[in-house]
Formats: C-alpha cells, sequence, structure tokens
C-alpha cells in the first residue's frame, strides 16, 4: 500500500476510466469538488459519489458524470481533502488538499495545491 | 425517442395556431396605433400586433426552471438546460415567425442578445486570464474597502469585468474566514449595485446612452442615490462581517504584497472598453452594418474572446481554474430568455402606455425593480423608458426625443435606471455576472445558498428594505 506521500514525492499518475477514477493511494476523503459539486456525504446511498478502497489503490465513481474529461476542462481539476490511512483524521495539520487533473490516456495527474488554487475547506 | 419530438413539435404546432386565431380577432378591437407604435419601437417591431397573453408561458416556465432546477434536480438540469432554454425559446420564435410574422422583434431581440453576450464573454474570458493576488489579512474593514473599491471599479469595466476580476482575491483574501454572505455581498455589490454610475458598468445605461441619455447624466443624477445605498448594504455587510469569528486564534504570515499575473490581458480590458463606443450612433464615421445583427463592435468583442484566451498566461489560467463552462450556461439561459420574454415585454410595455399617466415615479421604480431582478434589466429599462416618455408623447427611438425628455422630468429616468440596475441583486437571475460568480464561489468549495434561499435570507432581509429606503426618499410621491 502506498502512501499519500510517497505517490505524490514519485509524480505517480492515477488512472480514470469514464467516470471511475482510481488513485495510487489509500486514504481517507474528507471533501470532493468536481465541477461545482461540494461532495461530502460518502455512505453509501450517496447518489453523486461511491468509493472503493483496494488493497493498493483507491477507486471513486462519480454517479452523476459519464465522463469525467466531458466535466473537468484543461485549466479545471477535482479536488480532494484526503487524509492518510493511519493518520488522525481530527487534526487539520493532517489534511491534505490535492488537485487532479484530467490528462490524456486515461492518466490522472495528482498534485497537493499551492496556494493560488482557490479551495475552501 | 425521435418520436416523441414530432409529437411534441405537432402539439406545439397546433398550440400556436389556435393561439393566433384567438390573438387576431383580441387585436383587431383595440388597436391603439399611437400606442402600439411606441411599444414596437422598444421591443424592436414594426407591426401593430401584440402577442398572445398565453406566450408568456413559455417564459414562466423557463424561469421556474432555472429558479428549481438547480434546486431539485441539479443534474437532469445541468445535462440539459441547454436544449430546454433554447426549445422554450424557439417556442417564442415560431409563433412570431409563422403566426404573428413579426420578424423585426426577433431581429432587434437577436441583435440585443449578440450585443450583451459580446460584451459579457470578452469581459468573462479577458479577465479569466488576470490573476490577483491580494495577500493581506482580511478583516471586515480591508472587506468594506475592497467591495468599495469593486463598486468604483465595476462602473469603468463593467459589472462584469470587475466580479471577474474581483471575486478569486475577494475569496483568497477571505479563505480563512470565508462564509457563503461574503459572496453574496459581492454580487449585491460588485455584480450589480456598484455600476450604477456610468453606462459602461451596467448594459441597460448603455442602452439609454445609445438611444441619447447623456454619457455623464447617469453620474451626474444618480450618484446621491448610489452612495447612499451602497454604504447602506455595505454597513449591513460590515455588521455580519464583524461578528465573523471563524478565523480567531488562527495565525497566519502575510507578505502585504498585491501581485498581478497576466498582466496583458489589461490591454484587452482596455479594448473592450474602448469598443463600447464603437457604435455608428455614437461616432458616425463607424460603419453600420445593417441588416447584420452585430456591428463593428461585436467583432471587436468576438475578436478579444479569441485573442485573450489564445495568449493568456497560462498559469494564470490555471490558478483561476479557467472553463468556459460558466459563460457557456450564461449564453444557453439568457439565449432562451431574450426570446422567450418578447411578448412579456412587449404585453408590459402595452399595459404602461396604457395606463401610463397614472403613473408615477415610485410605480416606475418598483416596476421596473421587480422585473429586473427576474428578467434581463435591459429591455426591462427600454420598456419602462418608452412608457416614461409616452407620457409626453414621446419616442425612445429619436435621440432628440430622449434628450428632449431628459430636459422635462430626470425623475422617471432617475427612477428607471436606479432600479434596472440595483434590482438585478435580487436574484441569481437578475444579472449576468450573479451566476458567474455562484459558479466560481462554487468550485471553490463555497456552498451557495440555494435560489429562494438566496432571496429569503439574503435580498429580502438586506435589499429590499434599502430599497424602500430609497424609495421613500427619493421617489416617495414624485411625478
Amino acid at each position: 500500500m502506498k502512501t499519500i506521500e510517497e505517490a505524490l514525492k514519485y509524480g505517480q499518475y492515477g488512472l480514470y476510466y469514464g467516470n471511475r477514477a482510481i488513485l495510487p493511494f489509500n486514504c481517507e476523503i474528507l471533501k470532493v469538488i468536481i465541477d461545482d459539486d461540494i461532495i461530502m456525504n460518502f455512505s453509501p446511498d450517496s447518489k453523486l459519489i461511491y468509493i472503493h478502497e483496494s488493497a493498493n489503490y483507491t477507486e471513486i465513481y462519480f454517479k452523476q458524470y459519464k465522463n469525467l474529461k466531458d466535466v473537468v476542462s484543461k485549466y479545471e481539476a477535482v479536488k480532494l481533502i484526503v487524509v492518510e490511512k493511519d493518520k488522525d483524521i481530527f487534526n487539520f495539520d493532517n489534511h491534505i488538499k490535492l488537485v487532479i487533473h484530467i490528462e490524456d490516456e486515461h492518466k490522472l495527474k495528482i498534485e497537493k495545491t499551492d496556494e493560488d488554487i482557490l479551495f475552501i475547506e | 425517442m425521435k418520436f416523441k419530438w414530432i409529437i411534441f413539435f405537432i402539439a406545439l404546432f397546433v398550440y400556436l395556431f389556435f393561439l393566433s386565431i384567438d390573438f387576431t380577432a383580441a387585436q383587431a378591437v383595440e388597436s391603439h396605433s399611437a400606442v402600439d407604435r411606441l411599444v414596437n419601437t422598444a421591443a424592436g417591431s414594426g407591426v401593430n400586433a401584440l402577442p398572445n397573453p398565453l406566450m408568456v408561458i413559455p417564459f414562466i416556465l423557463l424561469l421556474l426552471m432555472i429558479a428549481t432546477g438547480p434546486l431539485f434536480y441539479k443534474h437532469f438540469w445541468e445535462n440539459h438546460y441547454p436544449k430546454i432554454s433554447i426549445l422554450l425559446g424557439l417556442v417564442v420564435v415560431v409563433y412570431y415567425i409563422f403566426f404573428l410574422n413579426n420578424y423585426e422583434s426577433l431581429l432587434h431581440t437577436l441583435t440585443e442578445y449578440i450585443s450583451f453576450i459580446a460584451l459579457l464573454s470578452s469581459l468573462f474570458v479577458a479577465s479569466g486570464g488576470i490573476l490577483i493576488k491580494v495577500d493581506k489579512k482580511s478583516t471586515p474593514l480591508m472587506n468594506v474597502l475592497f467591495l468599495l473599491f469593486g463598486a468604483f471599479i465595476s462602473n469603468i469595466i463593467g459589472t462584469t469585468g470587475a466580479s471577474m476580476l474581483l471575486i478569486r482575491p475577494f475569496i483568497r483574501m477571505n479563505r480563512e474566514r470565508i462564509a457563503p454572505y461574503h459572496i453574496i455581498f459581492f454580487i449585491f455589490i460588485v455584480s450589480n449595485i456598484g455600476g450604477a454610475l456610468t453606462p459602461i458598468g451596467d448594459p441597460p445605461l448603455f442602452l439609454g446612452y445609445l438611444s441619447g441619455v447623456p454619457f455623464f447624466w447617469v453620474i451626474k443624477n444618480v450618484w446621491y442615490i448610489w452612495l447612499p445605498a451602497v454604504l447602506l448594504v455595505i454597513a449591513v455587510f460590515y455588521f455580519f462581517d464583524v461578528n465573523n469569528k471563524k478565523d480567531a486564534g488562527k495565525v497566519t504570515a502575510h507578505s502585504g504584497k498585491i501581485q498581478i499575473k497576466g498582466t496583458r490581458n489589461l490591454i484587452f480590458l482596455l479594448i473592450i472598453i474602448i469598443a463600447v463606443f464603437i457604435d455608428p450612433v455614437v461616432f458616425g464615421w463607424v460603419p453600420n452594418l445593417s441588416p447584420l445583427p452585430f456591428g463593428i463592435r461585436e467583432i471587436v468583442m468576438f475578436a478579444v474572446v479569441v485573442l485573450s484566451y489564445k495568449f493568456a498566461d497560462k498559469t494564470a489560467l490555471t490558478d483561476n481554474e479557467f472553463d468556459f463552462e460558466p459563460i457557456k450556461e450564461v449564453a444557453y439561459l439568457f439565449a432562451g430568455i431574450f426570446a422567450a420574454m418578447i411578448p412579456a415585454l412587449q404585453l408590459i410595455a402595452n399595459e404602461a402606455h396604457v395606463i401610463g399617466s397614472k403613473l408615477n415615479a415610485g410605480i416606475f421604480y418598483w416596476a421596473t425593480g421587480s422585473l429586473s431582478a427576474v428578467l434581463d434589466n435591459t429591455p426591462t429599462y427600454m420598456n419602462f423608458l418608452s412608457a416614461a416618455m409616452g407620457k409626453y408623447a414621446l419616442d425612445v427611438s429619436l435621440k432628440a426625443h430622449v434628450l428632449q425628455f431628459v430636459s422635462i422630468d430626470e425623475i422617471y429616468l432617475k427612477a428607471i435606471s436606479v432600479a434596472a440596475v440595483f434590482f438585478g441583486a435580487m436574484t441569481y437571475i437578475g444579472n449576468g455576472p450573479n451566476f458567474m460568480v455562484k459558479s466560481i464561489s462554487e468550485r471553490a468549495g463555497i456552498n451557495m445558498p440555494s435560489f429562494f434561499s438566496y432571496i429569503v435570507k439574503y435580498s429580502f432581509v438586506v435589499l429590499v428594505p434599502v430599497f424602500t429606503l430609497v424609495w421613500l426618499v427619493f421617489f416617495y410621491g414624485k411625478g
């Protein structure tokens, strides 16, 4: 299992197929912003999102969209607030803000947000 | 699926056909040629025909869907709003072409729409390539100064330009204590009320200027209404902001610097401002491209859209998360709104002319305002200006008449100008930039209030008392 920090350090890409995003690490997800949807309900009955964890990656299904590429344009990103699996989610210092850019060949470029990107927790 | 559409269009055609028969009979009885001439002038029509009142249904439906779509069936609405908007607009277009044979109203509306979207899209794209970073600690006083600055600058680069340019630095500056009210007061001040001082500030004033209202008339006659209104709304904001303790205990270092990325797009903004004046009505040497539904001004503005995007600073675009979706949304929705509201505007204008002599400045203020809150404020302004001029048997299509009207009695024009601009802040659909600011804020992670919540919690509580005060002080019992 890779940590978020390891994945970011080695510049590891994620993948997407249609509305399914695959992140190359395991994590706790606290908030997701895609387009103008702010998603904070990750319960199984959520109409917007479904999250599935495998041993080495995390899958996110954006139920309301057919294809992420149609929703997230060139200069936009999917934004996530995540916490490493073994860290205390109640400590705000452990909250990591990520931006995910949609690239060609099903690749997801994952970066920590720089302070210029507007992302309110 | 195709079969459903065929059935729909047949039903639509039958519906329009029966409306047309009913209408012809009704109109034969009550024809006010002078009144109709004025009505049709305002709406750009040259024929003496009023639409059937039932033709306002597509417009009401569209407004209802814009209001309820994002609330109750968000993703259906997001996926289908372009089709719905265009379809409802087409109902009116078909009715005007095949049953009223009134092409002039449609052409006039198309011209206004192209002009509207050219200005909005050019300001949106040019300002989207500019990133302003204000690394200062946000305080209520700082925010007040920021909003005041926004109110002033919206008179120079328009409410759209100012909104696009300043909303991100405003959110960034307040990121540790941001709340929906920050955005809503920004919409109130920068996206609407602020732009009431010059014809560049808001499209209705610009159309008034093109019709013959002197450029500096607005600032000379409206500043003393504008100033207390802006200060009152900002005072309420200050009360909200001073009670916001979200950042209590947080210590963040701030450099105090203000940085601007993408400065070359400032040149494009300047070109847009200059282009506003490239009109055959303003300068005789500007070629008139009529009967084309656009002029040199619109060509320049659309060129700015292409060039300012192509040559924009890519990091500024990335940091602004630039996307065409907000302007696409405005373009589709307003295409439907512009078309669907033609009958509503013509009927309103007709009523105003019929009972024009009984209307005082207060009625003009509230009527223009309440309609500007949900309709496009530009045609609303023009129709009520036309109605007010009708009281003196003057024609809004003649520049000399407009000048004469301004010199006879300024109170009506003041009421109409102020209301058309101010009341745009009442709803998300009251003015083009409102929607864009909302969308940018949501993408930044701010949970914005719904359409109704915005009206009930903020517009009714903050704006209605201020606007009532404006009415009592400046328009009550006048005219």
